[in-house]
């Protein structure tokens, strides 16, 4: 039984069994710059806060762009690379999986089909995971290819799917790695090693594929051309006006008024009914009393319920919607904004660069405009001390 | 010869010293002293013995502490004790010094200075202030 696994040994030690180039050098770069855009894509939401995002998009188009290129070199690349030699018809999927059950499984020198079956669901959720990433950063950000035609809601349905389908690709990998452990141990060959080098032993019993010629120029033009276009289609898409994003000044007015004491908050952070609850409610603004000429509490007033969150859709304008309800007017209670700000040092807020949780400007570069992007955020340097 | 140089440049240091406290105390400007004006008249219809503000009554004021609120008991609590100094609000954003010889923008407009007077004296006190009380408070600033 085991005796149809292993090829005869060569009598002379020195020499070992012959090994032969299986995987291509792009297979080989292409796999492991894989694995470093998945592992820096996690480490920017997982772990790192969200001013990595930056990184995160990088690993993201990264990992898009590896993708494409996999899939020309499978129809175009060398005989282990393409999709013909390991993608299998169902029949031949369960035939491998009952020889394999039954300890009589052929080795094959490339991937094994149910490997097959494995590169073709990785590759089909990275694509999958990119493009649920594009629209999260279209709707909730306002940010990218999709921001003029994805709607806040929508973009925080696809981030749940993005997150989702992330998480499956994570047990996937580690069902790839448990894969490429049991049959490296069942062909007695190292294959994490394999696709370092690029090399396996030739054996004699091993399921091979008639050799392939590789078009590695008409591949590179290929994917080159797709590349471009898609960048340049993005670039319009990118370009396009966003809906329900505030692109106004402040009012003077209430930048005046309010901005005397604290940030003068963007309207589109709080609904109308908060603002008219604030505005009716300056004789005691949390502790202190802030009434205005009528006049200019009217006019103010109008402003706020006219730009209120009910009028946008960023996430700004619906974070703070779900209110604390032992303090419903302050926005350093809400739900939100505690959840966000909880990895931040208390030391931060109190601070002299920043004095409070509520200077939203200390740290967000774009607070007066109320689109708080995660590119925007710098916490002053020496308010860690 | 020598003796003579000196004594005449103590005087001159004299004489400086005492020309530019003159200008200090004359450098209430024109648009605080109606202010104060202000606050003289109203002072005079409820006090008919009121004979003028005092720099060290608003000193005074401005220090004291209070009861009406516990997070703000004192003027000095955002403005800080040295008026010349910028103060912070309890937020912590930044107020311009209240010093006029440091702001000359200070008490140059009623309507600004009523609405201020209004909100923090509610805030400190728990009440207005009267106009004796704002006549002093801004003679100090006047004159820091």
């Amino acid at each position: 039984m085991s005796s149809t696994l292993r090829e005869p040994r060569i009598p002379d030690a020195k020499l070992g069994p012959s090994k032969i180039i299986v995987w291509d050098p792009f297979v080989r770069l292409f796999h492991w710059l894989l694995v470093a855009c998945v592992l820096v894509a996690l480490a920017t939401s997982l772990i790192l806060p969200i001013t990595w995002l930056g990184w995160h998009l990088v690993a993201g188009l990264a990992a898009l762009a590896l993708v494409t290129a996999r899939i020309a070199w499978g129809l175009l690349g060398s005989t282990y690379a393409r999709f013909s030699t390991f993608l299998r018809a169902p029949r031949t999927l369960l035939a491998h999986l009952s020889e394999l059950r039954q300890g009589r499984a052929h080795r094959h020198r490339g991937h094994n089909p149910l490997g097959g079956v494995m590169i073709l669901v990785l590759i089909a959720l990275v694509i999958a995971i990119g493009v649920t990433g594009a629209f999260a950063l279209g709707g909730a950000f306002k940010m990218g290819p999709f921001a003029y035609a994805t709607s806040f809601i929508a973009g925080r349905t696809a981030w749940s799917i993005h997150q989702w389908l992330a998480y499956a690709l994570m047990a996937l990998i580690l069902l790839h790695i448990g894969g490429a452990i049991y049959e490296s141990r069942r062909t007695k060959e190292n294959l994490v090693r394999a696709m370092l080098d690029g090399r396996k032993e030739a054996r004699r019993e091993d399921i091979t594929a008639p050799p392939r010629q590789p078009y590695p120029g008409l591949a590179a033009g290929i994917v080159a051309i797709g590349l471009l276009g898609t960048a340049a289609v993005v670039a319009i898409m990118t370009g396009r006006p966003v809906p329900g994003v505030p692109n106004q000044p402040l009012d003077k007015i209430y930048a005046q008024e309010c901005g005397a004491c604290h940030v003068a908050y963007h309207p589109s952070l709080l609904a109308a009914a908060t603002w008219n609850a604030i505005m009716d409610g300056l004789a005691h603004h949390f502790g202190e009393n802030a009434e205005l000429e009528a006049a200019t509490a009217q006019s103010i007033r109008a402003y706020l319920v006219a730009n209120a969150a009910e009028h946008y859709d960023t996430l700004a304008a619906h974070a703070f919607l779900k209110q604390d309800p032992a303090e419903p007017l302050r926005i350093t209670a809400t739900p939100f904004w505690t959840r966000r700000h909880a990895s931040i040092p208390p030391l931060v807020f109190s601070s002299k660069a920043v004095g409070n949780g509520g200077q939203c400007d200390a740290c967000h570069q774009d607070a007066s405009t109320g689109r708080y992007s995660p590119f925007s955020i710098a916490i002053p340097h020496g308010s860690f001390q | 010869m020598q003796m003579h140089k000196s004594l005449s440049a103590a005087f001159t240091v004299i004489a400086v010293s005492l020309l530019s406290s003159l200008v200090a105390l004359a450098a209430v400007g024109t648009a605080q002293q109606a202010v104060i004006d202000h606050y003289a008249a109203a002072a005079k219809t409820t006090d008919p013995g009121f004979k003028g503000f005092s720099v060290d009554r608003g000193r005074a004021f401005f220090l004291a502490k209070h009861d009406a609120n516990a997070d703000t008991p004192s003027c000095s609590t955002c403005h800080t004790a040295d008026p010349r100094q910028a103060g912070q609000t309890r937020v912590g954003k930044a107020i311009d010094p209240m010093a006029v010889s440091v702001n000359p923008q200070r008490f140059t407009d009623l309507d600004k200075v009523e609405l201020w007077f209004r909100r923090n004296c509610n805030t400190v006190l728990g009440r207005e202030c009267t106009a004796m009380e704002k006549g002093d408070y801004v003679t100090f600033m006047a004159n820091q």
